[in-house]
């Protein structure tokens, strides 16, 4: 079917994908390099390799206390944040209604604005509030940013799910709550999965609103930043190399149990794609 | 009151509080007396002079001219990964898609870090060549190059994602009736591909113009406090100066402007046809 | 016309995906002029098929000629050939003019010559003109199935393709837009091929209809001749419903059903027939005084009743066999459900065919 000039056009757009997920990994690479050298400081080509940081940095209770207090953030981010989205995406993509689509754009305001002076302003109304600084404004910080995120990757599911279902449930007698249970979750469970894991991975990840929310408590990313400027150990690699890893792990797991839960679910409904 | 509206309650509420309030409280700060902690003051305009005297615009510049180049730069590098993720790669895209959506999961300042220790003297690429070639070449770290490296690296897939949902949104019988009308490769590509594809682009370049605008950790990681953008002036008033009012006052510029191009790019769009093809 | 080198000739063509044939082996001639009509259910392979006589595939043998000449590597925007898809394939970033003119401005005509010619197609296909400035997307369906007509015939093409193009479109419009097409292809002159799964559309506007099964051509004739004269039990049941009888012969050159023995009188009798089926169509079967009315006759019980506007179709039961008779609803029939009746046909109008 492809002709030559295609085949050349699509060679050349393959040469030029791997090059740029190379520049992707680039410094991935470089960090877990670093991660490995005995040395005190990093040098390349990496004259002594070992693994000294690794023990050192998985027996320090700081950075037990750091890793503990991330996931806790995270954790409780994916749950609110799932939880606010899931009706979000039903106003966002499944009701018809007067003000939809002026609520769609507002949904997208926190996502199109700068992280870094939505992390001040927040700091500026905790303030005015009078709240003290710790990882529960954290949490709250990152929901504001995440919840309009995640309504976003549940919404697409939404679309794809047919209001006939719902109406077919309650015509057969069911009431509001069984159809809540019996059909809307479970047929939304996919886009509500990946909302999770989008939730868990950004607040994970999430440095510039961290910065100015977490007041005396540190996550991993604020951790890495203060060594980086300001005493670099191998620990930082170390750290770096475990919070990628953690995100890959999840990511590849959760994609992993998504596509098996749809092939699944496809041969017991028929190919009916989710 | 509509099922529709009733399900946006708990998201509008958060987002209210949660959004619009800090927003208004900023706002509100920026025409406080300078050095005050307080919402009590009586209001002044002292912070926006203080600012139009001062040389903050030269921050703004750096920051909106460092955006606008990420933007163009990432518009050409994208494209032809998003049209391979859409066109090319068939059962393979899944797989791409996940090795770009993986390093959205690290915290950026974690990979910017893999940088430096690439670019470094001594580093990954510069001892490479020395051990190869035995030359002492000159680190690009602490340039203007290596901010918009950084940019660059770090926004890709900001731009890839909205581009490729924009090419996907291309009917392949749409193509394929230009083709049988005559058309060209490339003019496919100018009459068909492009405009149909725009929304996507669009949304692409916006949200990464309006993400690097906001950028602060390339520029201190990579820059080397070489190029203060507008973020830092502003991180700066609110932590070592402590003058929130001038810091929010300087929010405040950058509030209007991503949020007067924000506003006029999203007008044009469709949710519902981007998101859900309906 | 008169030229008697077909305009495109298609010699053992064949497509395959891996190991299986999508298009397997057709042999056919297009005169000039023609509206030929290829027919087939889903999956026979008709749209891989145009999609070839397009350019949009390449075959994986065969060749196929254009007034002779060899076009298997020439691609669709070299073609002098066109296409109205089935999704019709608009550009909704354009309006009504912008797309019919587009082939026009990729040939770099003129803008004053490009708006002349879209403005005269339109008269063509009755869009109104002021429509040459509306956005595409917001022309109802039939309009858009004239701007896609419109567009293609702006490309001037010898050959025009249609991809079913008016499956998605209700009865009733679907009716008059058939006849519409038919005066279209009356008034350009041009060779028309069309698809479609529909065999009742392709009578309305063929001049020759191919059935399609299974990557093959199984039949290719007239209407009238794929009506009366089907050669397969596939082809017969394509064109509506039909009585299908298998039979074998019998003594003395007569017909024995298979199901209970009872012998048949035959129509014509081809050389060496063995068994196969017998199809009557529903409106050569009548309702009958006594049994010997007509050369063959069963009796039965009336089961049910539809009617379909100007007919009337029942479903009569013969033991396990079931059978179904139309007549005009203006023809006397007193018999009502579950009456005992007798029905019949004469020979000549049955067909037999094998599978």
């Amino acid at each position: 079917m492809l002709n030559r000039a295609s085949r050349m056009r699509h060679s050349l757009i393959i040469a030029w994908s791997v090059a740029v997920v190379i520049f992707l990994y680039i410094p991935t690479v470089c960090i877990v390099l670093a991660s490995l050298t005995a040395s005190r400081y990093f040098q390349f080509p990496i004259s002594k390799w070992g693994l000294d940081w690794w023990t050192k940095t998985l027996t320090s209770i700081e950075v037990r206390q750091l890793l503990t207090t991330s996931i806790t953030i995270a954790l409780l981010v994916t749950v609110v944040a799932v939880f606010l989205a899931f009706f979000g995406a039903l106003a966002f993509a499944r009701h018809d209604w007067k003000g939809r689509s002026v609520y769609q754009k507002i949904i997208l305001l926190p996502i199109f604005f700068p992280q870094s002076v939505l992390g001040l302003a927040l700091l500026l109304w905790f303030n005015t509030l009078g709240l003290p600084l710790s990882w529960k404004t954290a949490v709250f910080a990152h929901l504001v940013w995440i919840v309009p995120v995640v309504t976003l990757v549940i919404s697409i599911q939404v679309y794809s799910f047919d209001p006939a279902l719902e109406e077919a449930a309650y015509d057969l007698g069911a009431s509001r709550w069984q159809v809540l249970k019996e059909v809307t979750l479970p047929v939304l469970f996919p886009g509500l999965f990946s909302g999770s894991l989008f939730a868990f991975l950004l607040s994970w990840g999430n440095f510039p609103l961290s910065l100015y929310t977490t007041g005396a408590d540190t996550t991993v990313p604020e951790y890495l930043y203060a060594k980086m400027v300001a005493g670099y150990t191998p620990g930082v690699p170390v750290l770096g190399t475990i919070s990628t890893a953690g995100a890959v792990v999840l990511l590849i797991g959760g994609y992993a149990l998504i596509t098996l839960l749809r092939r699944t679910r496809s041969t017991e409904q028929g190919g009916q794609d989710a | 009151m509509s099922p529709g509206f009733r399900a946006s309650l708990p998201v509008v509420i958060f987002l209210l509080a949660g959004f619009a309030a800090p927003l208004i409280a900023v706002t509100w700060f920026s025409f406080m007396p300078a050095r005050t902690f307080s919402f009590a003051g009586a209001a002044t305009l002292e912070n926006y002079r203080t600012i139009v005297e001062s040389t903050s615009y030269i921050s703004f510049l750096w920051s909106l001219g460092l955006a606008a180049v990420t933007v163009v730069l990432l518009a050409f590098i994208a494209y032809p990964v998003a049209y391979g993720l859409v066109r090319v790669f068939g059962k393979w895209s899944m797989l791409v898609t996940l090795l770009f959506t993986i390093p959205l999961f690290v915290s950026e300042n974690i990979r910017l870090y893999g940088w430096v220790l690439f670019l470094i003297k001594n580093g990954v690429l510069l001892g490479t060549i020395k051990s190869l070639f035995g030359v002492q070449a000159e680190s690009m770290l602490f340039t203007l190059p290596a901010i918009i490296l950084g940019m660059v690296y770090v926004y890709l897939p900001f731009m890839l994602f909205p581009m490729s949902l924009g090419i996907s949104m291309v009917p392949q019988d749409t193509r394929d009736a230009a083709v049988d009308l005559g058309a060209s490769r490339w003019q496919v590509f100018r009459e068909v591909e492009l405009p149909l594809s725009m929304p996507g682009i669009l949304i692409g370049c916006l949200l990464t113009f309006v993400l690097a605008v906001g950028a602060i950790a390339e520029a201190k990681v990579l820059g080397g406090q070489q190029i203060i953008p507008i973020t830092h002036d502003i991180e700066i008033a609110f932590t070592y100066a402590q003058n929130w009012p001038l810091g929010a006052a300087l929010a405040v510029l950058l509030m209007l402007v991503v949020g007067a191009l924000v506003l006029l790019v999203l007008r044009r769009f469709d949710l519902d046809v981007l998101l859900g093809r309906r | 016309m008169t030229d008697s080198t077909p305009i495109l000739s298609l010699k053992s063509v064949r497509k395959m995906f891996g190991p299986y044939a999508a298009v397997d082996d057709i042999d056919i001639d297009i005169s000039e002029g023609e509206f030929f009509t290829i027919v087939g259910p889903s999956g026979s392979g008709k749209t891989t098929l145009l999609r070839m006589l397009a350019g949009m595939d390449q075959p994986t043998s065969g060749d196929i000629m254009l007034r002779g000449e060899r076009i298997n590597d020439i691609p669709a925007n070299k073609r002098p050939t066109c296409m109205v898809f089935q999704s019709l394939a608009l550009f909704p970033h354009r309006t009504v003019g912008q797309n019919i003119e587009f082939p026009l401005k990729i040939r770099g005509e003129d803008p004053e010559r490009r708006k002349a010619r879209a403005l005269q197609l339109m008269a063509l296909l009755r869009l109104p003109e002021h429509y040459y400035a509306k956005n595409v997307m917001k022309c109802s369906g039939g309009e858009r199935q004239r701007v896609a007509l419109a567009r293609a015939l702006a490309y001037d093409p010898q050959i025009l393709f249609f991809d079913e193009p008016l499956s998605a479109i209700d009865y009733k419009l679907r009716k008059t837009l058939e006849k519409e097409l038919k005066d279209i292809h009356r008034e350009t002159k041009k060779t028309f091929i069309y698809i479609t799964h529909s065999l009742e559309e392709a009578m309305v506007m063929s001049d020759r209809i191919g059935v399609m099964r299974a990557g093959k051509l199984v039949q290719v004739g007239t209407p009238h001749q794929i009506y009366t004269s089907p050669t397969t039990r596939f082809v017969s049941e394509f064109v509506g419903d039909v009585n299908v009888i298998p039979v074998s012969l019998g003594a003395r050159g007569s017909l024995r059903m298979a199901e209970n023995g009872r012998e048949l009188k035959p129509p014509k009798l081809p050389a060496g027939f063995g068994n196969g089926y017998l199809v009557v169509r529903p409106e050569y079967i009548r309702f009958l005084d006594k049994a010997g009315d007509a050369d063959n006759a069963v009796e039965g019980k009336l089961y049910n009743e539809y009617a379909l506007g100007s007919r009337i179709q029942y479903q009569v039961r013969v033991g396990d066999a079931v059978f179904v008779v139309e007549k005009l609803r203006q023809q006397p029939f007193s018999g009502k459900l579950d009456d005992k009746v007798i029905i019949g046909w004469d020979a000549k109008d049955a067909i037999l065919v094998t599978d």
